[in-house]
């Protein structure tokens, strides 16, 4: 049975903001400014989906160039070297870190999927019975990046159709 | 030493590989697996000294990995370098005789932390 998540925005931008102090922006200078507009636009995004004690998936956003930019900086190369391989990798890795990292604040018996990445506006994804619970909206160094919840309600609960058209 | 690193990422690899060196362990012989099947099949051909495993991978994962070598009489130094911790995968990681539970995302003050002991 699917638990009431105790997961709120202030944990998710603390994880967020782990990952920015970590990987993208080590020296302080670029931190997410947040705009809490979560419908700004994304050119690509990626996701993990987690089931058991809590239904859902967690969505990463962005412009492809903060995508370029975020695997420029898990590299230590130029924006202008990263490949395609190499943006979705680091597209998926990001959504596994918080994802990772929200499973380990659920009760026990939640199940991480493996990262999906898909080189399209967040927009176009479809989540089934979902809706958004909440969310990090912000501007990295000019371009938009979000992370947000999305939980699935459950086989027996037909209340909630948000994203399932 | 030399030092297995399993992860499906391949930036995830080259991200702990940075980190290690930037710890002061660089000087080590660095292997790579893409996976745990791959990172079971290594350890038996080129014994490393130490494996630093993801644990959510295709194939085989990390848990799978390190349980897979115990049973066949493996007891290479072996450890989880993941997004995920929970309790309950601590406990399945420190059962199946894994040394460490570093969690993403990690700094080189964290890996000195866990390695220096191991790798002096």
């Amino acid at each position: 049975m699917s638990v009431e998540v105790e997961v709120n925005e202030n944990d998710l931008t603390e994880m967020v903001d782990q990952v920015w102090e970590s990987y993208l922006d080590p020296e302080g200078l670029n931190p997410l400014m947040q705009t809490y507009d979560e419908n700004q636009p994304s050119d690509v995004h990626s996701s993990v989906s987690i089931t058991g004690s809590w239904t859902g998936h967690i969505v990463y956003a962005s412009s492809t160039l903060a995508a370029r930019r975020a695997a420029a900086a898990f590299l230590a190369v130029e924006p202008d070297e990263v490949s395609e391989e190499d943006l979705s990798d680091v597209l998926g890795e990001l959504a596994n870190i918080v994802g990772g990292n929200v499973k380990a604040m659920l009760p026990p018996g939640a199940f991480l999927s493996l990262p999906q990445v898909v080189l399209a506006p967040e927009a176009t994804a479809r989540y089934p019975n979902a809706q958004r619970i909440s969310g990090v909206y912000g501007i990295w160094d000019g371009e938009p990046v979000s992370i947000s919840m999305w939980h699935s309600s459950t086989a027996d609960n037909n209340s909630t159709k948000e994203g399932a058209e | 030493m030399k030092i297995l690193i399993a992860d499906d990422s391949r930036v995830m690899r080259q991200i702990v590989v940075r980190t290690l060196r930037q710890a002061g362990f660089g000087d080590h012989d660095l292997i790579e697996a893409a996976n745990g099947k791959e990172a079971f099949d290594i350890v038996k051909a080129e014994s490393p000294d130490l494996v630093l495993s993801d644990w959510n991978m295709p194939e085989m994962n990390g848990i799978e990995c390190l349980r897979a070598l115990r049973a066949a009489g493996n007891d290479v130094k072996y450890g989880f370098v993941t997004s995920e911790s929970t309790p309950e995968m601590k406990e399945q990681a420190e059962a199946a005789g894994a040394l460490f539970f570093i969690v993403k995302p990690f700094s080189a003050e964290r890996f000195d932390e866990v390695f220096a002991p191991i790798l002096g």
